[in-house]
């Protein structure tokens, strides 16, 4: 069975469109982020989350009187299935490195008083103190960054021209931007799962334009007379049913993942169902246009491009 | 199963060599090592996973993380300025005692900060002696500065802080053990952790009482026996009974009084005469009115001291204070022994908690919690079955799609992801690694690697068929041309996975974990095993045409 044969698109012919369509996407995204719209789990943001299973059905309205007495401006709501009777609490006044669990407390003595007829079964607790959380905070950032750097260095080594290193990695870069708009506006909370996502994305997007690298690399050692523009498109055309099948079955696991992997994996699904359809797009039409663009400015430059890569 | 098969090594040898006799009967010779090899691999793999979950009391190979299986997270910060001050504490106290010693007039000895105290005003013509002492006393580790006019001030290295913090954080951790080993709870984890060297994670899987767990953690349990010199009901009237300001020998503790609600307050001599190391043992007891007590014993040498000095003290109240509250003061009746008991207001789950906290021993220094995170049973199930749901939702679609479009050799597709599984699964058995909810989400995305290889090799496969190859050549070319893709791939998400594991602990660490190990695995499983697979069907014999 076959989906395409030999696919002749021109991919790099309209790349220009594609380019403008993602900076207005990254710039609609950032703006949204700017505007203080991407939230933060309680393991960034410090704080306090429960998971509270009750008996029998909660009533989230009562329950949202009970707590907000003790700690104004907590966020209620349900949790997972309706059957499984679980209310997340969210508590947003920092929790005392003296004292981390007080709210915590606070908020179940509360609900013990004045929700008793529906007691709390089992409560699962996420605090953490503000040290903590900003410590995160950084760290995160760091090691995104710093693992975009190292896989630059690595590709850009593998294929002896800091041009192919740039473009997979701009393009990886491409999808972090496009999947931190997307969560700020889904309303998606940062968590330490959703870090780890994006740090796969980015594995996951410089993989997948490895692997259309690799087959231009191949092409221009035995097509040496061809334009590199050509050599680049047919590379995509080439690889593009692996790009399609690869890329559609792990799409379809992580949507797998995002559909029926609970509360917990949703963020993760999330992020990794709009990772890799952004990081095959980002592949096709932002990291190889780029070299090829490299490329072309080096050639009308008089530069003898092709040799080095 | 017979007991000599209940012995790992023995049935993977075993079962080694069954394959081994069905591989030299039936594989023709320049397959066999590769067949020995890899099966005897993957066997070994079966065998480690064997068996995966908990049953008939045997308990399972793949260990849940805490996610799945409920329990406490905790991070905690080890205050290692009080360390720090306590070390000076007993410096200053050394040099007042010699000084007094040796006849030398001072004005005081005072701790200035956590690591340095000073000594002021030196009678002028013995400038030297002091010098002298402190010299001697404080001379590994500590860096005694003259001030003049008989001023000095003497401070702790930057190398000694460092050596008293990371003992100090290393006793914690030994004594975190201890009590955590009372609390009978099962593979535990409590090890150092952060990148300041000063804070320490303790992992309670499958704790349900987390409040208890909790109090028996935290508390510093420094346990003193120390003599009363004086009480009142306010810490002002004590003040004022020795002229307004406590002596550089003594301390006002606060305790409990008769009625509660009206705490008394002691007077305290500085000077402990027993603490907490010098116990023995401590367990709960009931005392006369049928109220919970805590019964200690003391070691041998504390036994002496304890029974010379309550002998000399006869009459006077001693106080017992734990965590810097008196528990109680009784008065001393008679030379006292070896056994001896606490008594106070508990509760008797108090007073076990307590009993088990005091065995244990003091933590070194009070503990800040820095992060908490639990998780309850239900929640955990709820988990494992989200996650075994969206798994096997993966792998069925991928098993029926690798069929339906490569045909029988989206078959070698299927055993390369099965045998990638197994080792995952093996390599998280063999190393005690623990299985978490992003672990499994790691595992999902490795099977997708999976699929991405096969597909690579698949694609390159037909590829060299439309180009009129044979298909023993497009299959060999088509492996050969797409090695180099896959080494790169590998290398770069190993790169991003690395990173992962700078998040240290949790179940990031855990999806970092099973990435790391199934993208290695892949390699083994969807090139090497797959490529096997081929070259065994295909065999010697002429063949025409492909099934892909």
């Amino acid at each position: 069975m076959e989906f395409i044969k030999n696919p002749h698109i021109d991919f790099l012919g309209k790349a220009r469109y594609f380019v403008a369509l993602s900076v207005l996407v990254i710039a609609a995204g950032l703006s949204w982020v700017a505007a203080g719209h991407l939230r933060y789990g309680v393991e960034f943001s410090g704080g306090t989350q429960l998971i509270l299973s009750f008996q029998g059905a909660p009533e989230i309205d009562r329950i949202r009187d009970a707590v907000t007495r003790v700690s104004p401006g907590a966020v209620i709501q349900t949790y997972g299935e309706a059957k499984a009777n679980k209310v997340l609490v969210r508590i947003s006044q920092e929790a005392p490195e003296s004292d981390l669990d007080a709210p915590a407390r606070a908020v179940r003595q509360a609900l013990a008083d004045s929700y008793g007829q529906n007691p709390i079964l089992e409560s699962s607790s996420e605090i953490v103190g503000p040290v903590v959380g900003a410590e995160l905070r950084q760290k995160a950032i760091l090691l995104t960054v710093l693992g975009l750097l190292f896989q630059l260095i690595y590709i850009g080594a593998r294929f002896k021209g800091g041009i192919w290193g740039v473009g997979a990695t701009v393009a990886a870069f491409h999808d972090v931007l496009v999947c931190l708009g997307f969560l700020a506006f889904f309303g998606f909370e940062i968590t330490l799962n959703v870090i780890a996502a994006i740090l796969t994305l980015v594995g996951y997007s410089v993989n997948d334009t490895i692997v259309i690298f690799d087959r231009a690399r191949e092409n221009i050692l035995h097509r040496r007379k061809d334009p590199m523009a050509k050599l680049l498109n047919d590379s995509l055309n080439q690889t593009l049913t692996r790009t399609i099948i690869s890329n559609g079955t792990t799409f379809l696991a992580v949507l797998g993942l995002f559909l029926f992997g609970g509360e917990v994996l949703r963020g993760f699904g999330f992020t990794m169902v709009v990772g890799i359809l952004v990081g095959t797009y980002s592949t096709l039409f932002i990291a190889v246009p780029l070299v090829n663009w490299w490329y072309e400015r080096q050639e009308r430059a008089g530069a003898p491009a092709k040799a080095s890569a | 199963m017979p007991p000599a098969l209940q012995n790992p090594v023995t049935l993977w040898l075993l079962l080694a060599a069954a394959l081994a006799g069905l591989v030299y009967a039936f594989m023709r010779p320049e397959l066999r090592w590769k067949a020995i090899g890899y099966g005897a691999f993957l066997l070994a793999c079966a065998v480690a996973i064997w068996p995966p979950y908990e049953r008939q009391g045997v308990p399972g190979k793949i260990h849940l993380g805490l996610d799945l299986r409920g329990g406490i997270h905790l991070v905690l910060q080890v205050v290692v300025e009080d360390a720090l001050s306590a070390t000076v504490d007993d410096s200053v106290t050394t040099a007042r005692d010699q000084a007094t010693r040796k006849g030398i007039q001072f004005g005081a000895v005072q701790r200035v900060s956590p690591t340095a105290f000073s000594v002021e005003g030196t009678e002028p013509a013995r400038v030297k002696d002091m010098r002298d002492l402190l010299r001697d006393y404080f001379r590994a580790g500590w860096e005694v500065r003259e001030g003049g006019e008989g001023k000095f001030t003497v401070e702790m290295t930057d190398l000694e802080q460092r050596r008293l913090k990371d003992q100090t954080v290393q006793e914690a951790i030994r004594t975190l053990e201890r009590r955590v080993n009372a609390l009978g709870v099962t593979e535990p984890v409590i090890a150092a952790t952060g990148g300041r060297g000063d804070q320490i994670l303790v992992q309670l899987p499958g704790v349900t009482d987390v409040e208890q767990a909790k109090r028996i953690i935290k508390r510093t349990a420094q346990l003193y026996l120390k003599l009363v010199e004086n009480s009142a009901t306010s810490e002002e009237a004590l003040r004022q009974s020795v002229g307004g300001r406590v002596p550089d020998n003594m301390q006002v503790a606060r305790g409990q009084g008769e009625t509660p609600g009206e705490p008394v307050f002691y007077l305290l001599r500085r000077e402990a005469m027993i603490t907490g190391r010098d116990l023995k043992s401590a367990r709960v007891g009931v005392d006369e009115n049928n109220r919970p007590q805590i019964n200690f014993s003391l070691n041998a040498n504390a036994t002496d001291k304890f029974a010379r000095e309550t002998g000399r003290n006869i009459g006077r109240q001693l106080a017992i204070v734990l965590d810097d509250e008196v528990m109680s003061a009784p008065v001393i009746q008679g030379k006292l022994g070896a056994d001896n008991r606490i008594t106070g207001r508990f509760t008797t789950q108090e007073a076990d908690e307590l009993a088990k906290v005091l065995k244990a021993g003091a933590l070194p220094a009070t503990l800040r919690y820095l992060q908490e995170l639990t998780v309850g049973a239900s929640l955990g199930r709820d988990s494992i079955r989200d996650g075994v749901r969206a798994s096997i939702a993966a792998m069925a679609f991928i098993t029926i799609f690798m069929l339906v479009y490569y045909r029988l050799s989206g078959l070698n597709a299927v055993v390369a992801l099965a045998a990638n599984l197994l080792i995952v699964l093996a390599a998280l058995a063999y190393t005690n690694a623990t299985l978490t909810l992003p672990g499994i989400a790691g595992i999902i995305l490795t099977v997708g690697v999976g699929v991405d290889t096969n597909v690579l090799v698949f694609e390159r496969i037909r590829e060299e068929l439309r180009n009129g190859k044979t298909v023993r050549a497009a299959v060999s070319n088509g492996f050969d041309r797409v090695w180099i893709t896959i080494l790169d791939t590998h290398a770069t998400a190993l790169i991003a996975a690395a990173f992962l594991f700078q998040f240290g602990t949790g179940p990031i660490k855990g999806f970092a974990v099973t990435l790391v190990i199934g993208l290695v695995a892949n390699v083994f499983a969807s090139y090497f095993v797959s490529r096997f697979l081929f070259e065994w069907v295909l065999g010697r014999r002429h063949v025409e045409s492909l099934s892909i």
